[in-house]
């Protein structure tokens, strides 16, 4: 269903920068989008213009070495952090510029969340966990949708443990579950395998596959393991705070190539990309 | 490892601050109440060494001294001056008022005066008299004035004949000040001169010796030389001190009253230290906790497990000793600042300018305060010595406060829970049935034991009432049930948080409700003694009320009802007297303060109070035969009635004395706590001339429950300090928890919690805590509070039960928002927190 194929960006073509639409307008979208910290000589601009969509319906991985901005753009564009200038859109709503109520609510009811390190609340059972966000925008558990997560997750036998007495890969699907229990338009997932062996990697980043694939979802994923952007339907390069390479259909081949022809444009010393290569 | 210590201290100096301000607050307390306690005794031995003035010794002990024993002192060699301590009563009257005022004979030597003279000049001689200012001002008197010294003489040689007035005029030559309170507690002193004091003093019957003989010493003179020659030269036992020393032991034998005083509030100051251990305790818990890492990671390059216990008590010392230094100081300033207020106050007594710092006032406070941290860290630091190095190498959880608690631990508690309520029980049987001493005894012990249970035994029920509590509330939405769910998830910090607030909620509860027992005990018996508000009494020839009085005293504002009385004089068959007053039932019911007054009063009955009936010989239910004062006689049936005199109904007392008029009065008040109403009524009679008493019951009872009153006030403000440590225990509890649960914090608003209701669900537990702690102390509070209320207050008769309502809704709604307040700070903290937060990796 994606017909992009992987080739060299000329980063002074706006029409590159932006991607390639997918039928349907986009689920997430960065417009020159900038963030700096500190000021004067010691400014550090995270990122620097970027211009990304991401299709809806699609599992995208957004991948670059440490300190290339993947993370800041993450969490401007989820909402979580204020950005310098440019835009961020979910959907229609201009993420920038809102103030902290809207930002809550938009966090809610529009966006999920995966994180490294789970994050589940220890007191309360995985049910518990998955329901919490519906719970607090005060609405009911659709129990169909419920339950269509728990099988897709196979958490059926799960559901009333608590964090403790589960895996890391069944916590990890608790938090997916968690993450799409209110229907969000978008799913980031920041490290989702990070603090996984890497049999409960593949478990879960293939249930995050077939959340996108069969219940119709939008996510995306920061990542620094080629074999967990190969998951992806699209990977998206990062290097020095801006967009570096697209590679459509990844393959952990094609992923470790386009690294490393970002190595050697891009940062000639190479310093800061081992941990991209090392997996 | 002092190096470490010190670091990990200033790593933690938030938590260590919140926990030393509840040490300081107990320390103060301690502080204060030893300075207070000092400056109380420094006023008194002040007050009763300015007697002395300058003079160098003071000769005392148990026998007086007689003129001879003066002479015989001031022939010792190096006495210059020696003079007995005496003091006369004079009855100063110019014009039509007199002053009862005491007067000291002239000093012989300066050295032994302690007044200063404002005007004029002390008496040289017979017939003078200097006065103090103040009652030449209340005399009218000035320099050269007549006033009379009014005596009563008798004859020693005619016992029969009456007394003879005499009346010596003097001139007034001075006015005098007594800046030092020499004689401030008999009320100021005048002078005049030696020979009449002496005369006087005779003419009373007094045989002229003194307590005390003030000796002033050559200035060469060795004291310590004189002292033996004196002590030689003086009757058996004598003793020879300088003002200082006399006035210590005097003051000593005198009362003993503020030392107790002292005692009393130190108990009080105990209370809260015991609640400062157990905020510290918690606090060191939670920081033992939170530094598992660290600790394990000692433990695993080399370090033993004494020298982290080590660690642990040695950070428990530095904190005690700076926090109680600090407490010390608070304490000290407080006292200070009062003794100046009540300096600029101008109390009539002579206050020191300064608190005495004495080793004691700087070292009990301190090494109190000290222990007692480093005692509260003994658990935690134990819990340190258990942490196994291989927890280094574990990934970090959120740290954990161990939970559960062992067995021992519930068997002691139910132990001393059931043994204490028994014995408590006991005591209560005990004093309803007579013996209030030893039930009190039985009854403060048992309490004492149960509440010591129910403290130890917290951890096992407190967190199961949060639980159930927290299911209740947790209807009302996902918020309430993540405070619920975090509230019980370390039970043994939240007990120990709860517990800390429970104890002084407790103490309060019970003082207030064995208070507000005793205010209703005490009424009903006030009610017996005094059957109505307001009593007017015919005091004329025949003792009658006219209508007029009647109709001045229904006039007055305030007055509710009344009801015309009258006293009979009527005789038994055996020729007893009785003297029943006699009123309308039905007219009656509508101005007594309890029905139980006037319960039974019917025609053909006679109310007659317990102890009457006994005197009179009568017993209940049997018919006797009253006589009235003109031969009518009244068949009545005897019943036992329940005020102070013997009642009949009017239509009974008609038929006894039909010329019997109005002789009393009963009146009701619309308001019984207002007692102008009394001013008011008194004034209204006297207009009209007529001689008639008013008696007002209404006052009394005033006067009673604003001592009870006024001693609750005290006593809760005083139990309020450990309510306020609490709290600051709730708040630190918060603090902790919102450290530890950074992340999560983070995770709920990355999930789309807004920053309100993060605060929100922080406010939630602490009201959770708070407010469990509250209700459970209000309860036990209650139940402590009725117990000493029927062991103590059985003697007045019978005891009710009350709860102090109103108390017990501002104690649940001041821990209520305390436990609100409490989460401010930290939901400013955790709110702040980023979402971004929950992205991060340790």
């Amino acid at each position: 269903m994606d017909t992009t194929v992987y080739r060299p960006l000329d980063p002074a073509d706006p029409a590159d920068a932006a991607g390639t639409p997918a039928a349907g307008p986009p689920a997430v979208r960065a417009r020159s989008l900038r963030k700096t910290y500190g000021t004067g000589e010691a400014a550090v601009h995270a990122l620097d213009g970027v211009d990304v969509d991401f299709e809806q319906g699609h599992f995208t991985a957004i991948m670059g070495p440490s300190g290339s901005g993947k993370s800041t753009l993450m969490h401007l564009l989820a909402g979580l952090d204020t950005a310098t200038g440019g835009h961020a859109f979910v959907g229609g709503t201009e993420v920038t510029g809102l103030g902290d109520d809207d930002l809550t609510r938009l966090r809610r009811d529009r966006v999920g969340f995966v994180f490294q390190s789970f994050n589940l609340l220890p007191m309360f059972t995985a049910k518990q966990n998955i329901t919490l966000p519906v719970e607090l925008a005060g609405r009911t558990v659709d129990t169909a949708w419920l339950d269509t997560l728990v099988r897709t997750l196979g958490l059926g036998a799960r559901l009333e443990h608590r964090p403790s007495e589960l895996s890391g890969g069944q916590q990890q699907r608790v938090a997916i579950a968690r993450a799409l229990i209110a229907q969000p338009d978008v799913v980031f997932a920041d490290e989702p395998t990070g603090n996984l062996d890497s049999r409960s990697g593949a478990e879960v980043l293939s249930f995050l596959r077939r959340s996108v694939r069969e219940l119709s979802r939008t996510i995306i994923m920061v990542t620094h393991d080629p074999t967990a952007a190969a998951y992806a339907d699209r990977v998206v390069l990062i290097a020095d705070g801006r967009i570096a390479g697209d590679i459509a259909d990844p393959t952990p081949e094609s992923v470790l190539a386009g690294l490393d022809a970002l190595r050697t444009l891009e940062l000639p010393d190479g310093d800061r990309s081992d941990k991209a290569v090392r997996a | 490892m002092l190096r470490l210590t010190l670091a990990q201290m200033r790593r933690s100096t938030g938590r260590l601050a919140a926990a030393g301000v509840a040490i300081l607050i107990g320390t103060a307390f301690v502080a204060a109440t030893l300075l207070a306690g000092g400056v109380l005794t420094r006023t008194t031995n002040d007050a009763i060494a300015a007697r002395f003035a300058d003079s160098d010794l003071v000769m005392g002990g148990p026998q007086a001294f007689a003129p001879q024993d003066a002479d015989a002192i001031r022939a010792v060699d190096g006495v210059a001056a020696a003079e007995p301590v005496t003091a006369t009563s004079v009855a100063l009257e110019a014009g039509s008022r007199t002053v009862y005022q005491m007067a000291v004979p002239a000093p012989s030597d300066p050295r032994f005066d302690p007044l200063e003279v404002v005007e004029g000049a002390l008496p040289s001689g017979p017939g003078q008299i200097a006065v103090p200012q103040d009652v030449a001002d209340r005399l009218g008197l000035a320099l050269g004035d007549e006033v009379a010294n009014v005596r009563y003489v008798w004859d020693e040689t005619d016992p029969e004949a009456d007394a003879e007035e005499v009346r010596d005029e003097l001139t007034v030559v001075g006015t005098l000040d007594d800046p030092y309170g020499a004689y401030a507690q008999m009320g100021g002193a005048a002078v005049v001169s030696a020979q009449d004091a002496a005369t006087w003093a005779e003419e009373e019957g007094d045989d002229g010796t003194a307590p005390a003989v003030m000796v002033a010493l050559d200035d060469d003179a060795s004291l310590e030389a004189v002292r033996a020659d004196l002590l030689a030269a003086s009757p058996q036992d004598a003793t020879a001190q300088t003002p200082d020393e006399y006035a210590q032991e005097a003051a000593a034998a005198q009362t003993g009253g503020e030392e107790v005083f002292t005692y009393v509030i130190l108990a009080f100051a105990a209370v809260a230290l015991v609640v400062a251990a157990l905020v510290i305790a918690n606090t060191f818990q939670v920081l033992v906790a939170q530094r598992t890492r660290t600790l394990a990671l000692l433990r695993a390059v080399g370090a033993n497990r004494r020298q982290l216990a080590r660690s642990v008590l040695t950070e428990a010392t530095i904190l005690g000793v700076l926090s109680s230094l600090a407490g010390l100081v608070v304490g000290a300033g407080l006292v200070q600042v009062a003794l100046l207020v009540a300096r600029g106050a101008d109390l009539g007594v002579p206050l020191p300018t300064t608190v005495t710092i004495t080793p004691a006032v700087v070292l009990v406070p301190v090494l109190v305060g000290t222990f007692v941290t480093v005692l509260a860290s003994f658990a935690p630091a134990r819990a340190a010595t258990r942490v196994s190095p291989l927890e280094a190498l574990r990934p970090a959880d959120a740290p954990r406060a161990g939970s559960g608690a062992g067995r021992v631990r519930l068997v002691l508690s139910l132990l001393l829970t059931v043994g204490g309520f028994a014995l408590l029980a006991g005591g209560v049987a005990l004093g309803m049935s007579g013996s209030p001493d030893v039930g009190l005894l039985a009854g403060v012990l048992g309490g004492a034991l149960s509440f010591v249970g129910v403290v130890l035994g917290a951890v096992f029920w407190l967190p199961r009432v949060v639980g159930v509590v927290g299911r209740l509330l947790a209807r009302t939405g996902p918020t309430a049930r993540l405070a619920t769910a975090n509230t019980l998830r370390n039970p043994r910090r939240t007990t120990a948080t709860s517990t800390a607030l429970l104890i002084g909620v407790t103490l309060v509860a019970m003082m207030s409700t064995g208070a507000a027992s005793a205010r209703t005990s005490l009424s009903a018996a006030l009610d017996d003694q005094y059957p109505v508000d307001v009593m007017v009494i015919g005091n004329g020839a025949d003792g009658t009320v006219p209508q007029d009085v009647v109709a001045a005293v229904t006039a007055v504002e305030g007055v509710d009802d009344v009801v015309p009385a009258t006293d009979l004089y009527a005789e038994l068959p055996d020729g007893w007297g009785l003297a029943p007053t006699a009123v309308d039932p039905t007219e009656a019911a509508g101005v007594v303060r309890s029905p139980d007054t006037i319960a039974g009063l019917e025609p053909g009955t006679l109310l007659v109070p317990e102890g009457e009936l006994q005197n009179a010989g009568l017993r209940v239910g049997e018919t006797t035969r009253l006589t009235g004062p003109d031969g009518q006689t009244l068949d009545v049936v005897v019943a036992l009635g329940s005020s102070e005199t013997s009642l009949l109904t009017t239509q009974d007392a008609r038929a006894l004395a039909p010329d019997a008029t109005t002789t009393r009065l009963w009146v009701s008040v619309d308001d019984p706590s207002d007692t102008d109403v009394v001013a008011a009524v008194q004034d209204a009679v006297a207009e009209s001339g007529t001689p008639v008493e008013v008696v007002g019951a209404v006052v009394e009872r005033a006067a009673m429950q604003s001592v009870v009153d006024t001693m609750l006030a005290v006593v809760v403000g005083l139990l309020g300090v450990a309510v306020v440590i609490a709290l600051i225990g709730v708040a630190n509890t918060l603090s902790l928890s919102v450290i530890e649960r950074r992340r999560e914090s983070a995770t709920l608003r990355a999930i789309g919690l807004s920053r309100r209701r993060l605060r929100w669900l922080l406010a939630m537990e602490g009201m959770l805590i708070a407010g469990v702690g509250a209700v459970l102390g209000i309860a036990l509070g209650v139940v402590y509070g009725w117990a000493g209320a029927a062991t103590a207050l059985s003697l007045l008769g019978d005891v009710s039960f009350a709860v102090p309502w109103r108390d017990v809704a501002i104690v649940l709604v001041v821990a209520l928002a305390a436990g609100f307040l409490a989460s401010v700070v930290p939901g400013r903290t955790a709110a702040r927190t980023s979402p971004v937060a929950a992205l991060a990796v340790d």
